[in-house]
């Protein structure tokens, strides 16, 4: 199958978000010190609590070393040359509805793929978009208001409701946790915010999409979903950006509570600009992904498509405290070209019997770089504690690499924890069952893929899957061969 | 030498003086002492020590015995195995023991003897044997293996020969005064074609705490075939260190079994080199973890020649406050396409206190791969314990039939009748 000029074509197929919109921003100039992050802090009019606690995770990032475990590679990152703080001008005063946003920024959505007065009425989805650090529009306010679901920018959430905000963040992700937690928790310029109420089912599905646009800004979001006692939530993120020739560095943060018996569903499809064929440019994607199953019977469950970035380095994990509750972590991930991807999970069981599952399949084709990164742990106290893993890895030519990490930790002798990994490549019996039904080369390996991955696939929203499928196709167009 | 000194590992560098020895021999003791000294203790930020800590083993006060000791002959015939027919070949803290071995004439093309009767005899092939299995791939306590060599046994199997009598090296360690610290060195080489057993046996004498830092460098050439069982039976106040370095030839075939049942702190460390096509690999292990032990396990296999075949199969037992760490990683190089390595690790917990940390890794860089890994823990099916129990048996013994019948999976690999007999009622006994 190697060298087949069938798929040539399209291995150079272009990155089809790559565009700039041009719209004059409000940024800061590069360098990071204590009056850079009270600048960001007054700008946004935040209370003095918070500002106190960026300076507090400032002085304590200045003590950290940048982390050098993860298998990849990328030069060393100069932080006094990143932005800070980048805002669309047009938005200072912030709009009131869809008619008071600049028609450039539209525009992007539309190109995108996600007209926002269109989604409105057809989709039925609330839209909390990002377009770099502040929130642009927000939709369907109404309906969720009613319902008691507070869904706003973090930023609005300090000034509107700070007490709630006090409380939880930080709660789950410490400042003290890593290197870009901490570094986001100093500098965090926006990001989204959401409070379920005791009992409610949120009625509709959240999402939020992120786009880093001014070159040279770094971004670091800031997510907090709080899903109060026997309420339950599905919340979307999905990322595309502009096409540019400097790495743009993305350290977000996302935190999750679930008190008693509620649930959040959190799903990512994640397509950031991967870099060019030789590796130049593209996303360094560090992300901090935590769930605090806090209550007794509550669940999280992390689902994700990774196919973008140049480099992505995240393990959304699980905190299980109260007893019975239950994560789970399903994820595709995609490396073609030069990307390198070390991406997992943790389910760290407290309470007893806590349950999780995982689920990740990776390919990897080009020279892309994948690994596997995983932390099960049965404490103590976590009796009857319960843990499938199922690790599989797609090999897609010969110079790409796929590693598997697991690290297994039981001090409980009633947990019961399986772990199981593959990694191989697409069968010529598989490959030739195909093509002797008529289906060209490139179908087949799309088709056994999209196989591949169902597991995860499944756990998607509808609009989701559909849209991760697309992705996934696009994503290996050319690749193969 | 600071951090050697400071952690008392210093006494552990007086080693028996073995009569005159070359200079490559110095240089390479001091080229290990050397990079001792730019490398730190190994720590718990460091991947492979990750759950292992030194402090108990630094403790003790380990010392290497400066003069020679021979136990009395009662107390080394109470370790031989009734009915295990061997070629038997016995260190006594590092040092062949020439007048405690057997003494049967073996085919002429099997040469054996130790490190300086091989010295007097072929020095330029020992210069040339002496650490290649190694390449550069040394841990710290290999390191301090050689910093401090002065003797051990070189076992060399001529061209196509097939050994029937397995041979079998028994490790003792026992010191008089203080607790003592043997740094055997084992060396193996099968020319091509060569077959033959090799029981590695290792045992205590005594009660006092022993410290035993083993490095073994097994080499296969073309088409050889190796059954290596290594079996570490010491007593429970054991420290117990051994790295074993294999290198394959195209075509041969190495099977290793590891039972680890006696040491407070067991640390293995296993290092295949696949470097020939269509070489075989197969790794079992056993280890039984009671209360206070602490059995440490890690794999290092790399795949680096095509069509190679690997094995790893390891199974815990672990009770009381029982400890394992079984860290395991495949790696397949860019070269060594159409490999199949499988890794399996199974642990079955017995009580509240035990703990077991399993990594089992794979490093993928070549595409026409089967790789594959398992890991478990669990306890007892209580359906199988009611089963056994509905029929009369009482408690404790139905989870002994249990445990024994998760253990004959691997002790059923074992070749000899006696000493798979020998292995199950010690077992039975650390089961209570």
């Amino acid at each position: 199958m190697s060298g087949s000029p069938a798929f040539e074509g399209i291995v150079k197929s272009d990155y089809e978000h790559g565009f700039v919109t041009e719209i004059e921003s409000d940024t800061l100039p590069p360098g990071l010190n204590e009056e850079v992050i009270r600048t960001i802090s007054r700008r946004k009019a935040e209370p003095e609590f918070m500002t106190e606690y960026r300076l507090k995770a400032y002085r304590h990032w200045l003590s950290m070393q940048e982390p050098r475990w993860a298998f990849v590679d990328h030069p060393p990152i100069d932080f006094q040359a990143i932005s800070y703080y980048s805002a669309p001008k047009h938005l200072k005063e912030g709009p009131k509805s869809l008619d008071e946003i600049d028609p450039a920024l539209l525009e992007t959505y539309n190109k995108l793929g996600i007209p926002l007065e269109e989604q409105k009425v057809l989709a039925g989805i609330a839209v909390d978009a990002v377009f770099d650090s502040v929130s642009v529009a927000t939709t369907f306010r109404e309906t969720l208001a009613q319902a008691g679901v507070i869904f706003c920018s973090i930023s609005e959430a300090l000034r509107t409701y700070p007490d709630l905000v006090r409380q939880y963040l930080g709660s789950v992700v410490p400042y003290t946790d890593n290197f870009y937690a901490c570094l986001n928790a100093a500098v965090f310029s926006d990001g989204t915010f959401v409070y379920i109420p005791k009992g409610v089912r949120c009625p509709l599905e959240l999402s939020t999409y992120f786009r880093i646009n001014a070159r040279n800004t770094g971004q670091f979001e800031r997510t907090l979903i709080i899903a109060d006692v026997g309420s339950y939530v599905s919340y979307l993120e999905g990322c595309t950006a502009p096409q540019s020739d400097e790495n743009q560095l993305h350290a977000a943060v996302v935190e999750l509570i679930a008190l008693d018996d509620a649930e959040i569903k959190y799903s990512t499809v994640q397509n950031w600009y991967p870099g060019d064929a030789e590796g130049r440019g593209g996303i360094y994607n560090f992300v901090t992904k935590r769930g605090d199953c806090r209550g007794a019977r509550s669940k999280i469950s992390w689902t994700q498509v990774e196919t973008g970035s140049a480099i992505t380095w995240k393990y959304p994990s699980c905190i299980l405290r109260g007893e019975g509750s239950v994560g789970a972590f399903y994820s595709v991930a995609v490396t073609k070209g030069r990307q390198q991807a070390d991406t997992g999970t943790k389910m760290i069981h407290l309470g007893r019997h806590t349950r999780s599952t995982i689920v990740s399949k990776g390919i990897s084709t080009g020279w892309g770089r994948q690994t596997y990164r995983g932390l099960v742990r049965v404490a103590q106290r976590a009796q009857g504690a319960r843990n499938h893993t199922q690790c599989d890895s797609l090999l897609i030519g010969d110079r790409c690499s796929a590693n598997t990490v697991p690290y297994i930790e039981v001090k409980n002798p009633t947990a019961r924890v399986e772990h199981e990994a593959t990694t191989s490549k697409i069968s010529e019996d598989q490959l030739f069952y195909c093509r002797a039904r008529g289906l060209n080369a490139e179908d087949a390996v799309s088709m056994i893929v999209n196989g591949f991955c169902k597991e995860v696939f499944n756990e998607l929203p509808m609009e989701f899957a559909v849209e991760a499928q697309k992705l996934l196709s696009i994503s290996l167009e050319g690749a193969i061969g | 030498m600071n951090a050697l000194l400071d952690a008392g590992l210093a006494p552990w560098l007086r080693a028996i003086d073995p009569g005159p020895i070359p200079a490559w021999w110095q240089e390479r003791r001091r080229r290990a002492l050397e990079s001792l000294q730019t490398r730190p203790l190994p720590h718990s930020k460091e991947e492979s020590w990750r759950y292992t800590s030194l402090n108990a083993l630094l403790d003790q006060g380990f010392t290497a015995p400066v003069q020679p000791f021979t136990p009395p002959p009662a107390e080394l015939d109470a370790l031989l195995i009734p009915g295990l027919d061997t070629h038997r070949l016995v260190l006594v803290n590092g040092c062949f023991a020439p007048e405690l071995s057997s003494s049967t004439p073996l085919p002429e093309a099997v040469r054996i003897g130790g490190l300086s009767n091989w010295l007097a005899d072929d020095p330029d092939l020992l210069e040339d044997w002496l650490g290649t299995a190694i390449d550069g791939k040394a841990a710290f306590f290999t390191l301090l293996n050689e910093a401090t060599l002065a003797d051990g046994l070189a076992i060399w199997v001529g061209r196509g020969l097939v050994i029937e009598q397995p041979l079998e090296v028994i490790h003792i360690c026992s010191g008089q005064a203080e607790p003592p610290v043997a740094q055997p060195r084992l060396l193996v080489h099968l020319e091509a074609g060569a077959q033959t057993t090799l029981i590695e046996r290792y045992v205590g004498l005594g009660k006092t705490p022993t410290c035993t830092n083993a490095v073994i460098e097994v080499s296969l050439a073309r088409d050889a075939v190796l059954r290596h069982e290594r079996i570490q039976t010491e007593s429970n106040q054991a420290f117990h260190l051994s790295g074993l370095y294999l290198v394959q030839d195209p075509g041969s075939r190495y099977q290793g079994i590891q039972i680890g049942l006696g040491g407070r702190w067991a640390r293995t460390e296993l290092n295949v080199r696949l470097q020939g096509p269509h070489a075989e690999c197969l790794l079992s292990g056993l280890y039984v973890a009671g209360d206070g032990q602490l059995l440490d396990y890690h794999l290092d296999i790399e795949h680096r020649a095509p069509a190679c075949r690997s094995l790893e199969h390891f199974k815990g037992i672990l009770s009381g406050r029982g400890r394992a760490v079984f860290d395991g990683r495949v790696l397949v190089a860019r070269a060594a396409q159409k490999s199949d390595a499988t890794m399996t690790n199974r642990n079955l917990m017995l009580s509240e206190e035990a703990e077991v940390d399993a990594k089992p890794q794979l490093e993928i860089n070549a595409d026409d791969v089967q790789c594959s890994h398992g890991t478990t823990v669990g306890q007892i099916e209580p359906e199988l314990l009611f089963y056994l129990r509905a029929r009369g048996i009482e408690a404790r013994l139905a989870r002994r039939i249990l445990c024994l019948g998760f253990a004959s999976e691997i002790i059923d690999q074992i070749a000899d009748e006696s000493l798979r007999g020998h292995l199950n009622s010690v077992i039975g006994q650390r089961l209570g």
